[in-house]
C-alpha cells in the first residue's frame, strides 16, 4: 500500500540515510496552533498592502537566521564560507546561479550569493516607490456587497494599484520570495546541523520556515514547482498537522510521502 | 527516536562555536520567539477589530454608512501595516522641549515630522541601564504600558532604539504632574484630595487588573491630561509575574565576557541612599526647603523613599497592597502639605517608614476630618490589615468617599484644568529647571540595523492606533 509513497520518496533522490531535518522528531515547532491566522489577509485590507507587509516580516525573520551563519567570528571566519559552501546549493540536485550584469548565470559561493540577495532585497524594500510608506496613500479591499464606489473606478489592473504600489510590485515580491526560499533551502540542506541543531535553534527555524511556506503559497508568491528542494519536508508538515488541510501548502503536499516519513520514524 | 532510515542525530555541542555564534544564538532565539508572540497578539487584536466591524455593519442604523465603515477600517489597518513596515528613528521627530527628567533618561515633547502630531518621547540610555541593573525595569515598563488599553495609563505608541538609547513614544499629558501642582498649591482641600485620590484608586486598580504592581506610585508619576484628569506614568519599577521580568533572567543573558566589569553594584532605586535633604517637619522654613529640593530629589538616582511601603525594604516579599500604602501617603501629603515620613535625609525617612507605628502622626495645627484620618490610618498600616488588600472596592466603600461615583470620574470637571494655548504648550512643566540643550545625536542608525544590545531585543513595539491621520 505504501508502494506509491516509497516511489514518490525515491523520486526525490534524497541522500541515504535521510537528512536529520526530515526526521519527524526534529521537524517540530516553537508555536502550536493554526499559523494560517498569521498569513491570511484581513478582509478589509487591500491585497498589495498585505503582500508588502508579509514580505518585510518574512525578510526580517529570515535574516535572523542568516545572521548566525553570516556574521564573522572573532577569528574573522563565517560559518557559511567558500570552503563549507562553494556553491549556493540545496542538496546535490539543486544549485542556484545569480545573473551578472550581462544577464549571464554565474555560480557563486553561498556567502556571496546571500550578500547579493540581501543587497537586492533591501534595495527594493527600502525603496519607497516600490514599497510606499506614506500614511495618506492607503486604500482598502473591494467588497462587492459593500463598496460600490470602488467598483465604479473599474477593476484593479494590478495588485496594489489602488494603494500606490507600482505595476511591477507583485512580480518583484514573487522574486523576493523565491530568493528567500532559496536561502531557507540552503539553510536546511547545508546548515541544519551546523550550526542550527547544535545551537538548539532548529525548532525556531522550522516555525519560521513553515510560516514562510504557508504565507508564500496562500498569497501565490511561490508556485508549487518552486518548492521542489523542500518538498519532502512540506509533505511531512502536511502529514504531521503543521499545515492545516484548508491551506494551499497542504494542497501542494504529497500526503502519502509525509505519512511514510512518519511511519519510518515509528511515529505513524 | 532514531531510525536507520534517518541520519543519526549527533550529540549537541554548543561549545564548539565561537563567542559571536553564542551571542547570535541567543539573539536568534529571542527574535524568533518574540516574532511569534507579537504576530499572534496582532492577529488576535485584528480579529477583534474585524468582529467589531462586522457587528457594526449589521446594525440597521449603519445601513447608509456601511461603505464608509468598511473603507475606513481597511485604511486604518493599512496605515498600521505601513507603520509596522517603516523604521522608527529619532530623526523622524523634531524636539520641542525637554519636559521631564529622571535618572536614566529624559522626557521630551516632540513633533512627528511626517504627520505633525505631538507626543512625549522618553529616552533611556542603555549604558546607564546595563551598569545599574535596570534592564527588567525597562522591559516591565514597556510591557505594562503596551498591554494596557486603559484611560488611566499613558498610552504607548511605539518603542524603538538606536545604539545608545531606548525610546518610548507616548501620549503627551499636557497638564504636567501632581508633584508640580502640589508644589504650587502646597495643600489641597478635602474635596480636591478626594477627587485625585478617587482617580488614583481607579488607575491603580486598572494596573492591578493587568497583573502588574506599580511599586512607584508617587506624585511625580501621576500625570495630568488635557482635561486635568490623571494618568499613571513611569512603570519602571512595576512588576508582573512573568519570567523575563526577573533580574536573574537578564543577568544570565548578560553573562558575556566582554562587559562584566561593573555589574555587581546593585543600583536598585529602592535602596536608600545619599543626598541629605535638610528637613525638620516641625520647622516651617525647612519645610519650604524640602519643597524646593523635592524636584531635585525626583531627578536623583534613588528618588525619594517617601511613598514606599515598609515591606518593600524587606526581602520577605510583598504584593499588590504596596500600591495602596503609597496612595495613603499621597492622600496624607495632599491634606497636610508634606508626606508622612518626610525627614532630613532618606535614611531617616526609611527609618521612620519601618517604624511607622511610632512615627505616623498628624500635626495638631491642621484640621482633618475624622474620615480622612481614618482612611489614611487604614492604608498606612501593615499589609495584612491594609485597606485594599481585598481589592479596590474596599477603599472605594470607605466613608471618606461617600457619594463619589467612581464610574463617571473622568467625565466630571477636574479641579485644575490646564490652561493650554496650543498643542505644544508646556506651561505646566518646569522647563526652566531643565537643561534645554540638544543632546549629542545618537550614532547614526548604524551599518548593521540589527546591531542592538541583546537584552533589548523584543523592545520594539507598535500599537494599533484608531486615529492615524
Ligand atoms: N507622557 C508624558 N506626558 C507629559 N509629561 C510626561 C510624560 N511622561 C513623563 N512626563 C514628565 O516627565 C517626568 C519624568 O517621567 P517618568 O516619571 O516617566 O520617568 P522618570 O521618573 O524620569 O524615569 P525613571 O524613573 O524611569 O528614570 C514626569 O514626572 C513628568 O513630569
Ligand atoms: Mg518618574
Ligand atoms: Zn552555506
Amino acid at each position: 500500500m505504501m508502494g506509491s509513497a516509497d516511489e514518490a520518496l525515491n523520486a526525490y533522490q534524497l541522500p541515504k540515510p535521510l537528512p536529520i531535518w526530515l526526521n519527524p522528531a526534529y521537524a517540530r515547532h516553537i508555536v502550536k496552533g493554526n499559523f494560517m491566522t498569521l498569513s491570511a489577509r484581513p478582509k478589509t485590507v487591500e491585497e498589495g498592502e498585505w503582500v508588502a507587509h508579509q514580505v518585510v516580516e518574512h525578510y526580517r525573520n529570515l535574516w535572523n537566521f542568516v545572521r548566525v551563519i553570516y556574521e564573522k567570528e572573532e577569528d574573522g571566519k563565517t560559518l557559511c564560507n567558500s570552503t563549507t559552501c562553494p556553491r549556493m546549493s540545496a542538496g546535490a540536485n539543486h544549485s542556484y546561479t545569480w545573473l551578472n550584469s550581462r544577464f549571464e548565470p554565474i555560480e557563486l559561493p553561498a556567502f556571496e550569493y546571500i550578500t547579493l540577495m540581501q543587497r537586492w532585497i533591501s534595495g527594493k524594500i527600502d525603496d519607497t516607490k516600490m514599497f510606499p510608506t506614506e500614511a495618506s496613500g492607503v486604500s482598502f479591499s473591494h467588497n462587492p456587497q459593500i463598496t460600490t464606489t470602488a467598483l465604479l473606478n473599474g477593476p484593479d489592473e494590478w495588485v496594489g494599484k489602488r494603494s500606490g504600489f507600482p505595476q511591477e510590485f507583485f512580480g518583484i515580491c514573487q522574486t523576493i520570495f523565491l530568493q528567500m526560499f532559496r536561502v531557507y533551502a540552503h539553510l536546511y540542506w547545508a546548515h541544519y546541523t551546523e550550526p542550527f541543531y547544535h545551537l538548539n535553534l532548529e525548532k525556531q527555524l522550522n516555525s519560521c520556515f513553515s510560516h514562510f511556506v504557508l504565507t508564500a503559497t496562500a498569497l501565490d508568491l511561490l508556485k508549487p514547482q518552486e518548492l521542489e528542494p523542500m518538498q519532502p519536508l512540506i509533505d511531512l508538515w502536511a502529514a504531521n498537522g503543521t499545515f492545516p488541510p484548508e491551506s494551499k501548502a497542504y494542497e501542494y503536499a504529497n500526503l502519502k510521502v509525509g505519512q511514510r516519513l512518519l511511519q519510518l520514524a515509528g511515529m505513524a | 527516536m532514531s531510525s536507520p532510515e534517518f541520519a543519526p542525530p549527533p550529540e549537541r555541542r554548543t561549545d564548539t562555536y565561537g563567542r559571536n555564534a553564542a551571542y547570535n544564538q541567543k539573539k536568534c532565539f529571542q527574535v524568533a520567539q518574540g516574532f511569534f508572540l507579537d504576530a499572534v497578539r496582532r492577529a488576535r487584536e485584528r480579529n477583534d477589530r474585524l468582529k467589531d466591524l462586522e457587528r457594526r455593519l449589521e446594525s440597521p442604523e449603519m445601513l447608509l454608512r456601511r461603505e464608509q465603515l468598511w473603507s475606513h477600517s481597511g485604511k486604518l489597518e493599512a496605515r498600521y501595516l505601513r507603520f509596522l513596515r517603516t523604521k522608527e528613528q529619532l530623526s523622524n521627530y523634531s524636539v520641542v522641549k525637554t519636559i521631564g527628567k529622571g535618572y536614566f533618561g529624559e522626557v521630551k515633547l516632540v513633533r512627528k515630522i511626517q504627520d505633525g502630531r505631538v507626543y512625549a518621547l522618553k529616552r533611556l540610555f542603555k549604558s546607564e541601564m546595563i551598569s545599574k541593573e535596570q534592564l527588567p525595569r525597562v522591559r516591565a515598563e514597556r510591557d505594562a504600558l503596551a498591554e494596557s488599553d486603559s484611560e488611566w495609563v499613558t498610552k504607548l505608541y511605539t518603542t524603538f532604539q538606536d545604539n545608545t538609547s531606548l525610546y518610548m513614544l507616548m501620549e503627551f499629558c499636557p497638564g504636567g504632574d501632581l508633584m508640580t501642582i502640589l508644589i504650587k498649591f502646597q495643600i489641597f482641600s478635602e474635596d480636591i484630595t478626594r477627587f485625585y485620590a478617587a482617580e488614583i484608586i481607579n488607575a491603580i486598580e486598572a494596573v492591578h487588573n493587568l497583573g502588574f504592581i506599580h511599586r512607584d506610585i508617587k506624585p511625580d508619576n501621576i500625570l495630568l491630561d488635557r482635561g486635568g484628569h490623571i494618568k499613571l506614568a513611569d512603570f519602571g519599577l512595576s512588576k508582573s509575574f512573568r519570567k523575563d521580568h526577573d533580574s536573574r533572567y537578564y543577568q544570565e543573558l548578560l553573562q558575556r565576557p566582554a562587559s562584566t566589569s561593573q555589574m555587581t553594584r546593585p543600583g536598585n532605586r529602592v535602596s536608600v541612599n545619599i543626598d541629605a535633604i535638610q528637613l525638620t517637619v516641625s520647622n516651617r522654613s525647612q519645610i519650604n526647603e524640602w519643597r524646593r529640593s523635592r524636584r531635585l530629589m525626583a531627578y536623583s538616582s534613588v528618588g525619594t523613599p517617601d511613598y514606599i511601603a515598609p515591606e518593600l525594604f524587606y526581602d520577605q516579599g510583598y504584593s499588590f497592597e504596596i500600591d495602596w500604602w503609597s496612595l495613603g501617603t499621597i492622600i496624607y501629603e495632599c491634606l497636610v502639605g508634606w508626606p508622612p515620613f518626610a525627614s532630613e535625609n532618606p535614611q531617616d525617612t526609611y527609618r521612620k517608614i519601618v517604624n511607622w507605628q511610632h512615627t505616623l502622626f498628624f500635626p495638631d495645627d491642621i484640621q482633618l476630618s475624622h474620615n480622612a484620618v481614618h482612611l489614611i490610618r487604614c492604608m498606612i498600616t501593615q499589609p495584612e490589615n491594609r485597606l485594599g488588600r481585598n481589592g479596590a472596592i474596599e477603599i472605594k466603600s470607605h466613608p471618606f468617599f461617600a457619594g463619589v461615583d467612581f464610574t463617571t470620574l473622568r467625565r466630571i470637571r477636574a479641579p485644575f484644568e490646564p490652561p493650554l494655548t496650543s498643542d505644544i504648550d508646556t506651561s505646566c512643566f518646569p522647563v526652566e529647571d531643565l537643561p534645554q540643550t540638544e543632546d549629542p545625536t545618537p550614532s547614526p542608525a548604524g551599518a548593521d540595523e540589527y546591531e542592538m544590545f541583546l537584552p533589548f531585543i523584543g523592545y520594539t513595539y507598535k500599537r494599533f492606533q484608531t486615529s492615524y491621520t
